[in-house]
């Protein structure tokens, strides 16, 4: 074993350090100057690897079309392949501006100031963590411990804010908690936990109150709107926990939200001063299909397909509040 | 100088191939962590020595990569392990392929057991037992399938650029 008495005085030397910055962490809470320092600088790298890695998931899938060209009519299968090209990319453009119409269209039945953005990154930490990174941050206006959503709902809260990019918890993880509402008449409240690999869990506040297969929830405002605002949709019930000798009665959800594959969202910078209870629910339990979005005229280019994004440069936000 | 650079652009971009890309794909279980990988390559070709000081401060990008969310420190001490481990196999002679699938195996476990039982220690709700063995099981499973192309590869590059001594 070469070196080994060397190596182990540097892995206790840097065991130490390691432990210190835990604790230090620890204490603060969170959040110290060195994470600021990887926002600010990992955030614009993570926003070009991901401006080169979208492509590549079209490219991929192209990979298998990709035939010999030595038949007589190559021309005219060279140009059918450049036509598909085009179709399979113009698919992505068309998913985008559909999750996109979807965010604006909920937005805009809420009259809910957002910010639009798109997932850039997810993380994972060896599987632990359920959380993402998105393309916008306190240049836009972005704070921590603000409510984003997509057209389907709930998706999380800012976590980390650095100059051009965020980071954002989502619903599922172990560390999400919201207070939640059940709509209806009977208005109970209580709280929506992430469960990790575990599904989301809705336990309701009160004695008095039942839960039933199928009874819908929606966000219940946080003080000042922070870090929820009120009336977005979570999920619904599917399935009530037995809890013999407990207070509090609580079941499994099944959110709107898709956590997995969250890519086009909002993040809500300002709410009216009231919003109609349960004005933003899909209609039956189930979330209902999307609707087709209009024929894009997009090109063959994979550019951003919409002027929704701000993906690229700076743009204002967009502010639906001339819908009802 | 030039296998530090090799390192560092290797580092990033198993950090960003995992955080754009991997993650991304939705694979069953939570999919390999080629950091882990890259880190028991270059123990295993360049020795302890180079294997902890580089599992630290990979692990260091990789705490303040957004979108982590866990005290700082955690993959870096878990990191410096691995690739302290992987360094003391790098001189066994005549290593095989069985060799390097093992090294990669304790050293995926070792790095969510360490990760996770800090995280215990600190109080991280996220660290439950069905958690610790789904990751457990996922880590080990998908990184010692990569193992054989990616060890090999980066033991090549390494050599290429090895110091003159």
């Amino acid at each position: 074993m070469r070196d080994s008495r060397r190596a182990r005085l540097i892995l206790a030397m840097l065991l130490l350090t390691a432990f210190t910055l835990i604790t230090l962490d620890y204490r603060s809470g969170g959040g110290g100057p060195l994470r600021s320092i990887g926002n600010a600088v990992f955030g614009p790298v993570e926003r070009a690897a991901t401006a080169v890695a979208r492509p590549i998931g079209s490219f991929f899938a192209s990979l298998g079309h990709l035939s010999s060209y030595k038949s007589d009519n190559n021309r005219l299968k060279a140009q059918n392949q450049r036509l598909l090209e085009q179709l399979r990319l113009t698919d992505a453009d068309r998913a985008h501006l559909a999750a996109a119409e979807k965010l604006l269209n909920l937005a805009g039945r809420a009259q809910f100031r957002i910010v639009a953005a798109r997932v850039i990154a997810y993380g994972s930490s060896l599987g632990f963590e359920s959380t993402a990174t998105i393309d916008v941050g306190s240049q836009d206006g972005i704070t921590s411990n603000q409510t984003v959503i997509n057209g389907d709902g709930l998706v999380g809260k800012t976590l980390d804010v650095g100059p051009s990019t965020s980071t954002i918890l989502l619903g599922n993880d172990p560390e999400f908690t919201a207070g939640a509402r059940l709509a209806g008449p009977t208005q109970s409240i209580g709280h929506v936990d992430g469960g990790g690999r575990n599904p989301i869990t809705f336990t309701l506040l009160g004695t008095q109150a039942k839960l039933a297969v199928g009874d819908r929830l929606v966000t219940f405002a946080s003080i000042h709107d922070r870090p929820f605002v009120p009336e977005v949709p979570i999920g619904h019930i599917v399935r009530v926990e037995p809890t013999p000798g407990q207070l509090f009665s609580s079941g499994v959800v099944a959110p709107y939200v898709d956590y997995s594959s969250v890519d086009v969202v909002g993040v809500v910078v300002g709410v009216p001063r009231t919003i109609k209870r349960d004005s933003l629910l899909p209609a039956s339990p189930t979330p209902s299909p999307s609707t087709t979005p209009a024929s894009p005229s997009g090109s063959g280019s994979p550019s951003p397909s919409a002027s929704i994004s701000p993906s690229p440069g700076r743009r204002s936000s967009p502010t639906p509040s001339g819908s009802p | 100088m030039r296998r530090s650079l090799l390192t560092v652009a290797v580092v990033l971009t198993a950090l960003l191939l995992q955080a754009a890309v991997v993650n991304r794909l939705q694979l069953p279980g939570t999919g390999p962590d080629l950091l882990v990988l890259v880190v028991v390559a270059f123990g295993l070709a360049a020795g302890p020595t180079y294997g902890v000081v580089l599992g630290f401060f990979a692990g260091l990008a990789a705490d303040v990569l957004p979108p982590a969310d866990h005290s700082l420190g955690r993959l870096a001490l878990a990191l410096a392990v691995v690739g302290y481990l992987a360094g003391l196999v790098e001189d066994v002679e005549e290593r095989s392929v069985l060799t390097t699938v093992a090294v990669v195996a304790i050293a995926s476990g070792a790095a969510v057991v360490l990760y996770a039982g800090v995280g215990g220690l600190v109080g991280d709700h996220r660290i439950t037992a069905s958690a610790v063995a789904h990751s457990l099981a996922s880590t080990v499973i998908y990184d010692v399938v990569l193992a054989p192309f990616v060890v090999p590869l980066l033991a090549v590059a390494v050599r290429r650029t090895e110091p003159a001594a």
